[in-house]
C-alpha cells in the first residue's frame, strides 16, 4: 500500500512518482483509458498472428476471416475509448464481447479440425501438434478479456472519490433477477469500477496461462525440444498458474509471488519474441523468403502472448481485493 | 573334428562377417543391424490401417513357397542373393527370406511393365542369367558356384557388374549382361527393403496412414523412432563388394531403373 | 474414401451415349465430369479398378505396383525408356493417383518455341487461352503454392504453400546460397487446408503410392464424384480394343473387353480418347481399318510420333546432418530459374530443378546406378539412408519425329498388339541434360552435400499424338479434334505438342476442362455435322465441381 504523502516529496516528473500514481490508479480502478488502449494495441498481435496462421490453413473457410476483423475491430474500439469516454461505455465493450464470442467460435472450429483429421483424437499428441492450434482463438480472448475489464474501470481523470453505488433497476434485465443475485451484481460492478477486483483477475491468469503454456509446451516438442531455453515456458507457465490460484487465496501470495512470477513471465515472453524472430530470419532462405518463414518459422507473436499472461498477473498484484 | 579344422571353420565363417575398423576383429550377427537399435516399424502396427497391416505382416509371417524355380535353380539363387545383399551380420533368426520373393513374383507374372527389346521376358531372363553365372564359375574356378568361396564368388558377380563375364556367351548373345544385371540386383533390393526388418536397419519410418509425422525437418525423430547411433564397420576381408565402382558397359543415358519414386 | 451417395447409373448395352470417354484419368476424369454436368449422357470405359481407397491402397511401397501401368510394353532405341512403376496409371484416375502433384503452369514461351527459339514446333494455340483454364483448376483441383510465383506468367495461388521437408529445406540452402530465386511450399495439388470432406495433408510422403487421407488431388476424388452424380457411368476394368469407324466416315463407338474378357461394343454419337501417351497412340494405331491402314485418324503419319519425356536426372547429396527425406509430400520445392533458353548456353530451352523423395527402395535402385553400390557397399549405403536427400532434375527434351510410339509383333492377354517405345536423345537434349546435372549438383554442394552423385533417369511422357493447325502435320485440331474424323477427339498427354519444364498434369487438365467447354458449346453439331467451328468458346464457371468456390485468399494476379 502506497502513502499518498511519501509521494509528494518527489518532484512530479519522477519516475517513482509517475509509478506510484500509476499504481495509485490501478489501486482504485481508474486506469480504464490505459488498459483501453492496451487491448487495443494487443489485440494487433493476435490479428497478426491469426493472419499468417489461417493463411497456412488456406482461409479454407471464409469463417477464417473474422478474428482478423474483429482484432482491427478492437484495435479501432480499444483507441477510440482511450479518446472518448462514451466510446469505452458502449463501442469497446461490444467489440470485446464479440471479439470474446469469435475467440470461442474459433475454439470450437479448431477442436472440430483436429477430430477431422485422419486418425481424429484417437491420435492426440499428433493431431493436434499438426493440426490447427487448439487454444490459440481462445488466447485470443486476451485482449477481448481486458476490454471487456475496462468497460467497467473509471478513467483516469475521474475525481477520486468514491461514486455511490448504482441503483439496482438502472438496467431492466436485473430485475428478473433474484433478489440476492441482483444485490451481488451490484456489488461486483462496484468492486470492479473501484478497481477491487484482484481475485478475478488472478483466475484469469490462470486460466490464460494456461492455454499460453499448454502451446508452447506441445509447438516445443514439435521441435524436439532443440534447444534448450524452449523448455522455460514450459516450465514458468505452471508456475504461474500456481502464483495465480495462490494469489485467489492468499492476499500475501498475491502482493508476493504472483508478481514476481508474473514478471518472469514478462521477461521470458519477450526473450522467447527474440528467439523466434531469429529463428525466423535463420530458416533457410531467411529474409529472401520473408512470408513463407514467417508462416513455418516459430510463431514470432506467440511468445509475447505468454508475455501477456504475465502483464494480466502483474495487473491483478496491483489490485485491490474485492469485497466479499 | 580335429581342432584345426574347427578353427579354420570359425575362421572362414568369421571372414564372411563385418569388421570394426578399430580393433580388426570381426563384428558378431545382430537380431538387428543397423544404426537404430530397437527401433521396430512392426511395433508401431498398432497406428497403421488396416489393409497395410494386413499386407505388412502377411509379408513377414507367410514366406511364399518357391513354385517357378527349380530346387537346383533355388541353391544356385540362394547363394547368388546371399552375395548381392549379404546378410552375415545377421543372425540366423532374422534373415529376410529373398529368393521366395523373387520366386513369387516370376509365379505371379507380376511384371514392371516394360521389356527391352534385347531382353526376354524377366522369368527366362533369370533362367539364363543363372546358367551364365554357373558357367563363369566353372570356367574361372572349376567349381559350382555354390561350392565358391565368397570372395570367388564376388569375383564371379564382379565381371556381371563390370560389363565383361568370361562365358555365358550364347546367354548374353540373348541379352545385354549390364540389363541382365540390374534385373537382378533390382529384384533383390526390392524384396530385402520391402521388409520392416530392413527399414529398422536403416531407420526408416515404415507405413504412415492414419498416423504420419510431426517433425519434418531437421532429421528430427518422431517420438517413437530412435535416435541415430553410428558405429564403423567395413566389409570383410574376402568380399569385393565394399567398393563401389560405376556399372559398366551401360550408355550413360539409358539402362535407367524405371521411374519408381521421382516425379 | 470419398463416399458417393448416389447409385451410379448404367446405361444398356445396346444404347448409344452421347460421348465415350477411353480411359478415366487425369484429362478423362475432367472430362467425364464436366460432359455430365452439362447434360450429356457419357460412358468412361476405364482399363484398370475403380478404387476405393481405404481398402485397396497401402502405405507401402512394394505394395502399391497395381497403381501403375504394368501391362507389357517394350522399349527400346539409343536411350530407351523404362515405363512402369509411376510413369503411366491404371485405374480410375489414371497418372494423377499416382503423381507427385506437381503443378505448375507452362509458360507462354513453350507455346511458341519455335518462333522463338527455332526448335521443335509452335502450339496452334496460345497460353493466354489456356490462363483461364489454369485458374480453374488451380481452384478445382485445389493447389497450394506461394503467393508469388515469379516465372512465366506471374501468378499466385488462392491456397497458402506448404511446410518444408528435409529435401526442401537443403534445395532452399543450396539456392539461396548461389543466388537462385525458388519457390517454396508449391505449387502442388495437395491441400495445406481442409476442403470439404477432404482433410489436409500429414505430410506422410507416399504420394507416390496413393494419398489414402485424400488431400493430394487425383481426378477419381475431385472430379468422378461429382461425374456420378450427374449421371455418368464409369465402367471400370474394360479394356478398350478398338474405335470403330462407320460408313460415313464418323467413328460410331468402341470395342472392349469386359472384367470377364467377353468382347462388347458401346455405340457413342461421339469418342473421346485419353489413354495418355502411349495407350492413346496404341489404341489408335491398333484400330486401322480400310482407309485408314496405318491407323485411325493417322492421315498425316505424325500418330505415335514425337513423344516426349523429360530429362528427370536424380542427383543425390550425402549431409553429415540426418535428413530423413522420407518424411514430407516428395514434391515441395522448386525452381524455374532456369526454364527459359539462355543465349549464353550452348542449347535451346531449358530444365527445373525440384524435390524429390525416394522412399527405401526407390533409393536402393538408385544407389544402384548413382554409385554402383551392390553387396556390402549397398549394405552400408542403405544403412546411411536418412543422411542423403535427392533433388531431380526436369529438363526438357525436344520433339523428334524418331522418338515414337508403334505396334510390336507381341499381344497382351486379350490379344491386342502391344505398345513398342523408342526413345533417343539428340544433341540438343544431352547438352542440356548434361548442363541441368551440373547445375543441380552444384546447388546440392552449395546446400553443404558431402558427396554428391547423380543417375540418369526420365520423367513423364507426352506427345505422340500432336496438335497442329496443320493436317499433315499433325492428329488433332488446337480442341483436340482429330484432323480426319470429326467425332473422334484426342485430349490427353499425347496432344502436347512441346513439353516445357512443368510437370504436365496441371496442363493436361486444363486442356481437357478447354476441350469440354468447346464441346458443349459445339453442343448436337459435333453429332451429326461435320462442320469445324475453330470458335473460342467462352469459359464456364458453372461446371466446376462443387465446393470449388468461395474459399481460399484473393489471388495476387
Amino acid at each position: 500500500m502506497i502513502k499518498p504523502d511519501i509521494l509528494s516529496k518527489f518532484p512530479r516528473n519522477h519516475l517513482l512518482r509517475g509509478g506510484g500514481e500509476i499504481a495509485e490508479h490501478v489501486r482504485e480502478g481508474r486506469f480504464q483509458r490505459s488498459l483501453a488502449l492496451i487491448a487495443g494495441l494487443s489485440s494487433i498481435l493476435s490479428g497478426l498472428e491469426a493472419s499468417y496462421e489461417h493463411y497456412r490453413g488456406s482461409y479454407s473457410r471464409r469463417v477464417m476471416y473474422t478474428p482478423l476483423i474483429a482484432s482491427a475491430a478492437l484495435l479501432g474500439a480499444g483507441v477510440w475509448a482511450f479518446k472518448s469516454r462514451k466510446a469505452a461505455r458502449t463501442v469497446l465493450p461490444v467489440v470485446s464481447v464479440l471479439s470474446l464470442a469469435d475467440g470461442v467460435i474459433g475454439f470450437y472450429f479448431h477442436v472440430r479440425g483436429i477430430q477431422r483429421k485422419p486418425g481424429g483424437w484417437r491420435l492426440p499428441i499428433v493431431n493436434m501438434i499438426m493440426g490447427p492450434p487448439v487454444f490459440a482463438p481462445l488466447l485470443f480472448g486476451i485482449s477481448a478479456y481486458l476490454g471487456i475489464v475496462a468497460y467497467y474501470l473509471r478513467r483516469e481523470d475521474d475525481p477520486e472519490e468514491q461514486t455511490m453505488p448504482r441503483p439496482a433497476h438502472a438496467h431492466s434485465w436485473a430485475k428478473y433477477l433474484p433478489g440476492k443475485i441482483e444485490h451481488e451484481n451490484i456489488s461486483w460492478r462496484q468492486d470492479l469500477r473501484e478497481g477491487r477486483f484482484q481475485k478475478h483477475m488472478a483466475a484469469a491468469t490462470v486460466v490464460w496461462s494456461f492455454f499460453s503454456g499448454f502451446e508452447a509446451w506441445y509447438s516445443h516438442y514439435k521441435n524436439n525440444f532443440r534447444y534448450k531455453m524452449q523448455w522455460t515456458p514450459v516450465v514458468i507457465a505452471p508456475m504461474l498458474m500456481a502464483a495465480g490460484v495462490g494469489a485467489i487465496k492468499s492476499r500475501k501470495v498475491a502482493h508476493t509471488w504472483l508478481p514476481a512470477v508474473s514478471a518472469l513471465a514478462i521477461a521470458d515472453g519477450s526473450l522467447g519474441f527474440y528467439y523466434h524472430a531469429r529463428g525466423v530470419l535463420r530458416r533457410p532462405g531467411g529474409a529472401k523468403l520473408a512470408l513463407y518463414n514467417i508462416i513455418y518459422g516459430p510463431p514470432v507473436f506467440a511468445p509475447l502472448l505468454f508475455a501477456a499472461c504475465g502483464f494480466v498477473g502483474l495487473l491483478a498484484s496491483l489490485l485491490r481485493r474485492e469485497s466479499r | 573334428m580335429s581342432n584345426l579344422k574347427l578353427a579354420s571353420d570359425l575362421k572362414a565363417a568369421n571372414s564372411k562377417l563385418p569388421i570394426d575398423p578399430a580393433t580388426g576383429k570381426p563384428l558378431p550377427p545382430k537380431a538387428h543391424p543397423g544404426y537404430y537399435p530397437g527401433f521396430s516399424t512392426l511395433g508401431q502396427k498398432g497406428f497403421w490401417d488396416d489393409a497395410t497391416r494386413k499386407l505388412i505382416i502377411q509379408r513377414v509371417e507367410e514366406v511364399p513357397p518357391i513354385r517357378f524355380f527349380r530346387p537346383d535353380e533355388v541353391d544356385l539363387l540362394k547363394a547368388v542373393c546371399d552375395r548381392i545383399l549379404p546378410q552375415d551380420d545377421r543372425d540366423n533368426a532374422h534373415k529376410i527370406p529373398i529368393v521366395n520373393g523373387i520366386d513369387q513374383r516370376l509365379y505371379d507374372n507380376r511384371m514392371d511393365g516394360y521389356r527391352y527389346e534385347k531382353m526376354p521376358p524377366d522369368g527366362e531372363a533369370h533362367r539364363l542369367g543363372l546358367q551364365a553365372i554357373e558357367a563363369i564359375a566353372r570356367q574361372m574356378y572349376g567349381k559350382p558356384f555354390v561350392e565358391l568361396g565368397s570372395l570367388e564368388q564376388d569375383t564371379v558377380l564382379k565381371t556381371l557388374h563390370d560389363g565383361k563375364p568370361p562365358a555365358g556367351q550364347d546367354v548374353w548373345a540373348r541379352m545385354p549382361v549390364n540389363r541382365y544385371w540390374m534385373l537382378l540386383v533390382q529384384d533383390v533390393l526390392e524384396v530385402y527393403y520391402a521388409h520392416p526388418w530392413a527399414w529398422d536397419e536403416i531407420g526408416f519410418g515404415g507405413p504412415a496412414y492414419p498416423r504420419a509425422y510431426i517433425r519434418l525437418e531437421n532429421g528430427e525423430p518422431e517420438p517413437w523412432e530412435v535416435d541415430e547411433q553410428p558405429y564403423a564397420w567395413k566389409a570383410p576381408e574376402n568380399s569385393l563388394s565394399g567398393k563401389n565402382e560405376l556399372i559398366s558397359g551401360t550408355s550413360e543415358h539409358g539402362a535407367t531403373p524405371g521411374q519408381g519414386g521421382t516425379h | 474414401m470419398q463416399h458417393v451417395d448416389v447409385r451410379m447409373r448404367r446405361y444398356r448395352t445396346d444404347e448409344e451415349v452421347d460421348y465415350c470417354i477411353v480411359g478415366v484419368g487425369a484429362a478423362g476424369g475432367v472430362l467425364i465430369q464436366r460432359l455430365a454436368r452439362a447434360g450429356f449422357k457419357v460412358v468412361g470405359l476405364e482399363a484398370g479398378p475403380f478404387w476405393d481407397t481405404e481398402r485397396d491402397w497401402v502405405s507401402d511401397e512394394a505394395g502399391s505396383h497395381k497403381l501403375y501401368w504394368t501391362e507389357p510394353r517394350v522399349i527400346g532405341g539409343r536411350d530407351p525408356l523404362a515405363l512402369g512403376a509411376n510413369n503411366s496409371g491404371r485405374g480410375v484416375g489414371g497418372g494423377s493417383v499416382h503423381w507427385a502433384a506437381f503443378t505448375p503452369r507452362f509458360h507462354p514461351s513453350d507455346f511458341r518455341v519455335h518462333s522463338e527459339d527455332g526448335v521443335g514446333v509452335d502450339w496452334p494455340m496460345s497460353y493466354d487461352e489456356l490462363k483461364p483454364y489454369y485458374e480453374l483448376l488451380e481452384l478445382e483441383m485445389p493447389v497450394a503454392g506461394p503467393a508469388y510465383f515469379p516465372w512465366g506468367h506471374p501468378h499466385g495461388y488462392a491456397y497458402g504453400p506448404h511446410p518444408m521437408g528435409g529435401v526442401g529445406d537443403i534445395l532452399i540452402k543450396g539456392c539461396t546460397k548461389l543466388g537462385i530465386r525458388v519457390s517454396a511450399g508449391g505449387p502442388v495439388a495437395i491441400l495445406s487446408g481442409s476442403h470439404g470432406d477432404r482433410p489436409h495433408c500429414i505430410y506422410r510422403g507416399f504420394c507416390i503410392q496413393g494419398c489414402k487421407v485424400g488431400a493430394k488431388q487425383s481426378t477419381l476424388i475431385s472430379h468422378v464424384p461429382d461425374a456420378i452424380k450427374n449421371g455418368a457411368e464409369i465402367r471400370d476394368n474394360c479394356m478398350v480394343a478398338r474405335v470403330n469407324l462407320g460408313k460415313n466416315g464418323r467413328v460410331t463407338g468402341v470395342t472392349y473387353f469386359d472384367p470377364a474378357g467377353r468382347e462388347c461394343e458401346q455405340k457413342s454419337k461421339a469418342v473421346i480418347v485419353c489413354g495418355y501417351a502411349i495407350e492413346t497412340p496404341r489404341l489408335l494405331l491398333n484400330s486401322a481399318c480400310p482407309g485408314f491402314e496405318k491407323g485411325l485418324a493417322n492421315s498425316s503419319g505424325t500418330l505415335g510420333h514425337y513423344l516426349m519425356a523429360q530429362a528427370g536426372n536424380v542427383i543425390l547429396g550425402r549431409f553429415d546432418e540426418l535428413v530423413r527425406m522420407y518424411k514430407a509430400p516428395p514434391a515441395h520445392a522448386l525452381t524455374e530459374e532456369f526454364y527459359e533458353t539462355d543465349s549464353k548456353r550452348d542449347f535451346a530451352r531449358g530444365f527445373a530443378i525440384q524435390t524429390v523423395g525416394p522412399l527405401p527402395i526407390s533409393f536402393a535402385k538408385q544407389m544402384m546406378v548413382a554409385k554402383g553400390a551392390w553387396g556390402w557397399g549397398m549394405r552400408k549405403v542403405m544403412m546411411d539412408y536418412n543422411h542423403w536427400a535427392a533433388l531431380g532434375l526436369l529438363g526438357e527434351i525436344l520433339p523428334w519425329h524418331d522418338n515414337r510410339v508403334e505396334l510390336s509383333e507381341e499381344k497382351d492377354k486379350h490379344g491386342i498388339p502391344v505398345a513398342k517405345v523408342t526413345f533417343n536423345l539428340h544433341d540438343n537434349d544431352k547438352k542440356l541434360i548434361e548442363y541441368g546435372k551440373n547445375k543441380v549438383m552444384e546447388v546440392m554442394w552449395a546446400a553443404g552435400a558431402e558427396e554428391v552423385v547423380q543417375e540418369p533417369r526420365y520423367a513423364h511422357l507426352v506427345g505422340a499424338s500432336r496438335m497442329g493447325s496443320d493436317p499433315s502435320k499433325s492428329v488433332v485440331d488446337k480442341f483436340g479434334r482429330t484432323h480426319d474424323i470429326s467425332n473422334l477427339f484426342v485430349c490427353d498427354g499425347s496432344i502436347l505438342p512441346t513439353q516445357g519444364s512443368a510437370n504436365p498434369g496441371l496442363t493436361i487438365q486444363a486442356l481437357a476442362a478447354r476441350t469440354a467447354d468447346y464441346l458443349i458449346s459445339q453442343g448436337d453439331d459435333v453429332f451429326t455435322s461435320s462442320s469445324r467451328s475453330m470458335e473460342r468458346p467462352p469459359v464456364r464457371k458453372n461446371l466446376s465441381p462443387p465446393g470449388t468456390w468461395g474459399k481460399g485468399v484473393p489471388r495476387l494476379t
